[in-house]
């Protein structure tokens, strides 16, 4: 069905670093879950409620973003008319610096929809729901802007944005980054606006020379505009820190949270790759493993995170580790709390050991 | 339609009855295969990797899920401008209509077709067999000796000739006499059911064909036999590598175990050449804490809580904690419960096998199911959508299908909606 809304996903966020991760690519470009990346669940919540105009904001690192996205049609978002936007920064070629402009191609994409609502989501969720609640009670509570929330404060730590509600859900503070909030209160950066009042907070924006559009600056306007949440009930990964990361990924082994993130009513699509299916080989062991296809697995794995292409050799043994796409792990490697990026290699014999709190991060296109 | 140099035209309207059950409600190459794939993945993404750019799809028996499955051909990337996959079943013209009568009439019946892309060479391919083959490699053979048909064909072992359509030729591979499964042959070369033709020959040909109305209107049978008989040159272009005919219920099981057997022979792992199939849209597969997996190949959104040694377990399958699987094929979405035990056994799309059942060649509880015509080996067959019902022993070398639900109530019922991959 159809809503009277466009999408707009902040593709990137420069308060959460996670490491060498972060190095290649923009957050919302980060691997999760062995064949996705987070922005396909943000696409794909967009999709499976029924908007068909999505605009993605790059900052920087976009070239990653850019490859997966492509023309879009893997979310369905390849359409004659609306579909998927990439609004990359302008940038002066004479002064190298960014003139003022990069609000501009925001404020086009935004202007030449048709749509009356904007669905604003930031790039570190990782949750499969429907926009068409906060839509609804946007309409109904006749805010200006309505943000989405849960009762996860404390577990998520910072980078964080704490808010206080009253009795009618309005938003009477805004605490960012505060390290023991007072209020159990949390923002999930998912918002819906007017159009027509989001051109003109933009356009106020652009004429202070101001240049970035960030979640934080959507929820200072509560000093001045009537901000309303709306609770989130549903299962949420907040990919804020590292730490995060990897819990969210050891979090994808819970059959309950697994099945609701990849319901088969809501599917999050992702980018089509055409590796074999995943051999296991003789003598290898398997428990509570996520693979992808194209994988080959000839060891003991046991909480792994598998990305597409991944092998394992012989009498390799890997616990509580997260390997990206096409990373080969060779015979008798021991690995235990290790997250390791794409495209590396783990020479025969090498011994990795991590804590839970802190695990081993290898950049992409590592040899270990 | 603009200019094509060469089209390739797929057979894929067989019913494919030797595979009983499994092809009740899909044609044969729709059969699900090697875990993530489809039959017809092979002749598409060979066409796709071998730059032919406009391929026709001859699909008459059970076209539903075939035609849902190839779709615009983007998965191949045969969605092009110009060119790009079409379906072509029969149709009816002010003549009549017409079921497509044998292989060489499906074709006759889209003259229209082919004329409208102007080709030089028409490549002719069977839906139903898996192997990987650079059709360019073949034309320019073709283009180069200038024949007017080349024939793909395969050196098999001497003793299995008599199942295979053998050519015979001369020092230079020039045809020089067809025999369709000889008890007694003069060569080992069988042909592939891959063809190569000069389309005004060829169009000539199945126009001459057409008028005789003794003829079966056959490739095999009628039109090679008679371009023989005209004194044309036909090259046998000999393919080296891994070719395998999945019309039985065997050569499927066979074949799917080739997987896992001889990864290197049927090499799903090259990059360079890509069997490309179309993506279900499912998380990566889920081993549960208490799982055991050996020697299998595994796809997108299977979850295996059990244990599974030297099976292929397709796209979203489930397997529950204490179920026992070993040498199946458990085809997309079908779901073994836990406490139940299956061996050599064939499990078609959607099927529940409830708790606590056993289909293995060393049961000998009933064997109301028994069907040894299609069945061998102790290779058990249980069609799509069906419930297995709980605690039920069933012998080897069983087919079981929709109409046993009418017989065998109390063991099979069909499912009652049907969600399809």
């Amino acid at each position: 069905m159809l809503v009277n809304a466009m999408g707009l996903i902040l593709a990137d966020n420069q308060r959460v670093k996670l490491g060498p991760l972060s190095e290649p690519r923009a957050l919302s470009a980060m691997p999760f879950a062995g064949r996705f990346r987070i922005i396909d669940f943000l696409l794909s919540n967009m999709v499976n409620s029924g908007i068909k105009r999505v605009g993605v904001i790059a900052l920087t690192r976009y070239k990653s973003l850019m490859d997966h996205l492509g023309t879009g049609a893997s979310w369905d978002l390849d359409r004659m008319n609306q579909g998927l936007y990439l609004l990359p920064p302008y940038i002066n070629p004479l002064t190298r610096s960014s003139d003022r402009s990069d609000l501009s191609s925001i404020i086009d994409y935004i202007e030449s929809g048709s749509q009356d609502y904007v669905v604003i989501t930031d790039c570190n969720l990782v949750m499969n729901t429907l926009y068409n609640d906060i839509l609804d009670q946007h309409l109904d509570s006749g805010a200006a802007i309505t943000v989405m929330y849960n009762h996860d404060a404390y577990e998520y730590g910072i980078p964080n944005i704490s808010l206080t509600l009253d009795e009618d859900e309005r938003v009477t503070d805004v605490l960012v980054d505060m390290q023991n909030p007072p209020s159990d209160i949390s923002a999930i950066n998912v918002a819906v606006i007017r159009r027509d009042l989001l051109l003109s907070l933009l356009e106020d924006a652009r004429s202070r020379g101001v240049t970035d559009f960030t979640f934080v600056r959507i929820m200072e306007y509560y000093k001045q505009l009537d901000v309303r949440g709306c609770e989130h009930k549903g299962g949420i990964f907040r990919i804020n820190s590292m730490a995060n990361y990897f819990k969210a990924s050891m979090g994808l082994f819970d059959d309950e949270l697994r099945h609701e993130l990849f319901s088969r009513q809501n599917p999050i699509y992702t980018k089509v790759k055409n590796k074999q299916p995943c051999l296991v080989e003789s003598g290898s062991r398997v428990k509570n493993v996520l693979a992808s296809d194209g994988c080959i697995i000839q060891g003991d794995v046991e909480n792994c995170v598998l990305f597409r292409g991944v092998t394992i050799g012989k009498g390799a043994k890997l616990r509580n580790s997260v390997i990206f796409q096409d990373t080969q792990i060779s015979n008798d490697v021991n690995l235990n709390y290790v997250v390791i990026d794409k495209d590396s290699v783990v020479k025969m014999g090498v011994k990795l050991l991590g804590h839970p709190g802190f695990p081993v991060v290898i950049g992409k296109g590592s040899i270990v | 339609m603009a200019h094509q140099n060469v089209i390739a035209m797929i057979l894929a309207g067989g019913q494919g009855s030797r595979l009983g059950v499994l092809t009740e409600f899909l044609a044969k190459p729709a059969v699900p295969f090697g875990s993530r794939y489809r039959i017809i993945d092979f002749p598409l993404s060979n066409c796709s990797n071998s730059g032919i750019e406009a391929v026709g799809v001859l699909t008459q028996y059970q076209p539903l899920q075939l035609n849902s499955y190839i779709g615009n051909g983007h998965p191949w990337d045969l969605d092009r401008n110009d060119g790009g996959t079409y379906i072509l079943p029969p149709y009816i013209s002010q003549e009549g209509s017409d079921w497509y009568l044998g292989t060489a009439n499906s074709i006759y019946q889209n003259i229209p077709f082919i004329d409208s892309f102007g080709p030089k060479q028409v490549v002719i391919l069977s839906g139903d067999h898996v192997y990987k083959m650079d059709y360019s490699k073949m034309v320019k053979a073709h283009t180069d000796i200038g024949a007017d048909a080349t024939i793909a064909v395969i050196e098999v072992p001497w003793e299995e000739t008599e199942r295979f359509g053998i050519m015979n030729t001369d020092k230079n591979k020039r045809i020089t006499e067809f025999e369709e499964k000889p008890a007694h042959a003069k060569s080992n070369l069988a042909s592939m059911g891959v063809y190569c033709f000069d389309w005004p020959s060829l169009r000539r040909c199945l126009i001459q064909d057409e008028a005789d109305p003794d003829s079966k209107n056959d490739f095999g049978h009628n039109i090679i036999p008679k371009m023989l008989a005209e004194g044309l040159y036909l090259h046998a272009y000999t393919f080296n590598g891994y070719w395998k005919d999945v019309g039985t219920v065997k050569s499927l099981w066979d074949t799917n175990m080739d997987v896992l057997d001889k990864p290197d022979e049927i090499d799903l792992h090259d990059d360079s050449w890509t069997i490309y199939s179309k993506n279900p849209q499912l998380p990566s597969h889920y081993f549960g804490p208490d799982a055991v997996a050996e020697r299998i190949a595994i796809s997108d959104g299977a979850e295996v809580h059990g244990e599974v040694r030297h099976s292929i377990i397709s796209v979203g399958v489930m397997i529950e904690e204490g179920a026992i699987v070993e040498d199946s094929i458990i085809m997309p979405g079908a779901i073994v419960k836990s406490g139940s035990v299956l061996k050599k056994c064939i499990v078609g799309m959607n099927t529940v096998i409830e708790s606590s059942v056993r289909i293995t060649p060393e049961t000998h509880d009933l064997c109301s199911f028994l069907n040894e015509k299609l069945c061998e080996d102790g290779i058990s067959v249980i069609g799509q959508d069906l419930i297995i019902h709980k605690g039920a022993k069933i012998c080897g070398n069983s087919m079981i299908g929709p109409q046993d639900a009418v017989t065998h109530p109390h063991i099979v019922s069909e499912m009652p909606s049907r969600y399809s991959y």
